[in-house]
């Protein structure tokens, strides 16, 4: 089967690279919106994350949910404008 | 520029909408794969194929056997005799092998003939296919591959701790046919949106992760009010649910499970899988087992496990009825609310390549955190109206 790409990536923000804060991983990340994150690894960003291998992760039945350092270098990338959230899909209201 | 990025995290409601419509979207679904996935896939609980006798069991297009032979092991073989055609799994388990019932030829678990017992001697090439299998936690699973290669051990089926343990339940185990390509359970996997609308659970967390052979998803829940039905007094109030739910492979999902009640909680264990009986029909199985503990002891938590079983039974039917009903669709529009769609799939072709053409992008790791904040404003706003219109048709909440 052909391996399609997000209609997403197509017609919104594409990803864009980013290093982590704590190990230098480089990773490509996308947000549509502050609270989504799509980060793409590789093989070299894999092996150098620490809290991935602090918590041998990757292992049989052992899952890695995401490194934090890595998650607080996205934020502050986008607070910084370095990873762009496109905020002007949104229009401010005062929710309850 | 920093301020009004903060001030923007105070609350917001999308209201874009996309203008330039002009083309019509076209569906497109190339033919479903001949080819069957590489991978472990469950066959159901070891015990049923312990009888005794030969089982037939369809899958991978093909008609199987699976017998136990005399030393305890599970053995499957292609059911159809080299000899003459005959269907093994009508046959006669004798001693190590599974005798053929038109000639009696004698088969054994690694796919040899051992014996014509009116034959002074067997003939070359005398051997069947054979799937390497596995009884692990009470499962019976078996290794498919296409390239007819050994399971890696990197790829093995984890061990599930409750599953021998007398602090849990038996698998209360359930088994469905379904008529449609098995991508379609896979989708489950990132498909958020359709547990509240076809499942009627409410996610408020939701993150998918796909890494080498594993794809996660992990989801928090929580009641919906419109759904629960009236707590009979002194019923414990449900609370929501967290769960960490991994495919181990192409077919066979391990989900932790909690189930938050005031004032406790209860640990669950589901499973949830397939395997193909054709390109257009699976197997589709569920397994849960339960957690004794000390609101839920002994035959409390199998009445637990008893209820929670027929509630997934029923969300199987909810799902079959869409299934039954939908295309095939291998360019889905998804909107940024929706989960990795096209990643998991990127995943999922792994196994349906030989190994030597599977491509990094198929196995690094690729995380997706949904943005839940305007799926929960929407939905708890549907939540109320389900209740205020109960209300004023009299009924209770
Ligand atoms: S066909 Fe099986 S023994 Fe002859
Ligand atoms: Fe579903």
């Amino acid at each position: 089967m052909t391996i399609r790409t997000d209609n997403r990536l197509l017609d919104g923000a594409p990803m864009q690279s980013l290093a982590c804060r704590q190990c230098g991983a480089a990773v490509q990340v996308r947000k549509a919106s502050w609270q989504q994150t799509s980060i793409q690894w590789d093989e070299d960003a894999t092996n150098a994350c620490l809290e991935r291998r602090a918590t041998g992760g990757g292992a049989c039945g052992d899952v890695f949910l995401g490194c934090t350092a890595l998650s607080e270098t996205i934020a502050q990338a986008a607070l910084d404008g370095v990873v762009t959230v496109p905020d002007d899909l949104y229009e401010h209201e005062e929710s309850q | 520029m920093h301020v009004e990025r903060t001030d923007l995290l105070k609350g917001w409601v999308n209201v874009t909408v996309e203008v330039d419509n002009d083309e019509v979207r076209t569906i497109e679904a190339e033919a479903v794969p001949t080819r069957f996935a590489r991978g472990w896939h469950c066959l159901g609980l070891s015990e049923k194929f312990k009888d005794g006798k030969p089982h037939t069991v369809r899958a991978f297009g093909q008609k199987l056997v699976v017998f136990q032979s005399g030393d305890g092991k599970l053995n499957v073989l292609d059911a159809y005799c080299r000899h003459m055609g005959g269907d093994l799994s009508q046959g006669t388990i004798k001693g190590n092998e599974i005798a053929c019932p038109f000639h009696d030829w004698r088969w054994g678990g690694d796919g040899r003939c051992t014996e014509i017992p009116y034959s002074r001697r067997v003939p070359r090439r005398a051997r069947t296919a054979a799937w390497p299998t596995l009884d692990q936690d009470g499962m019976l699973f078996l290794w498919n591959d296409p390239e007819g290669n050994p399971p890696p051990a990197e790829v093995t089926i984890p061990r599930i701790e409750g599953a021998t343990s007398d602090g849990w339940t038996d698998w209360v185990w359930n088994e469905t046919v379904v008529h449609t390509n098995c991508r379609e359970v896979i989708d489950n996997v990132v498909d958020m949106a359709h547990f509240f609308y076809v499942h009627n659970s409410f996610p408020t967390f939701f993150k998918n992760v796909f890494e080498g052979h594993v794809a996660t998803q992990y989801m928090n829940g929580t009641a919906r009010a419109d759904m629960t039905q009236h707590a009979k007094d002194g019923a414990l109030k449900m609370l929501g649910n967290t769960s960490v739910a991994s495919y181990y492979g192409p077919s066979f999902m391990i989900d932790d499970l909690t189930y938050h009640y005031e004032g406790m909680d209860v640990q669950a264990v589901l499973l949830n899988c397939h395997y193909p009986i054709d390109a257009n029909s699976f197997v589709l199985h569920s397994g849960i087992i339960v957690e004794r503990s000390e609101k839920f002891p002994g035959e409390a938590a199998d009445e637990m496990a008893r209820t929670m079983s027929k509630y997934i039974l029923s969300g199987f039917n909810q799902d079959v009825e869409i299934w039954r009903n939908k295309t095939r669709i291998d360019n889905p529009l998804l909107c940024e609310e929706d989960g990795p769609v096209y990643q998991l799939r990127r995943w999922y072709e792994q196994f349906y390549v030989d190994v030597a053409d599977v491509t990094p992008e198929m196995v690094e790791r690729f995380e997706f955190e949904l943005d839940t904040s305007r799926p929960i404003e929407a939905w708890k706003k549907e939540v109320e109206q389900n209740l205020a219109r109960r209300a004023a048709e009299g009924q209770p909440a």
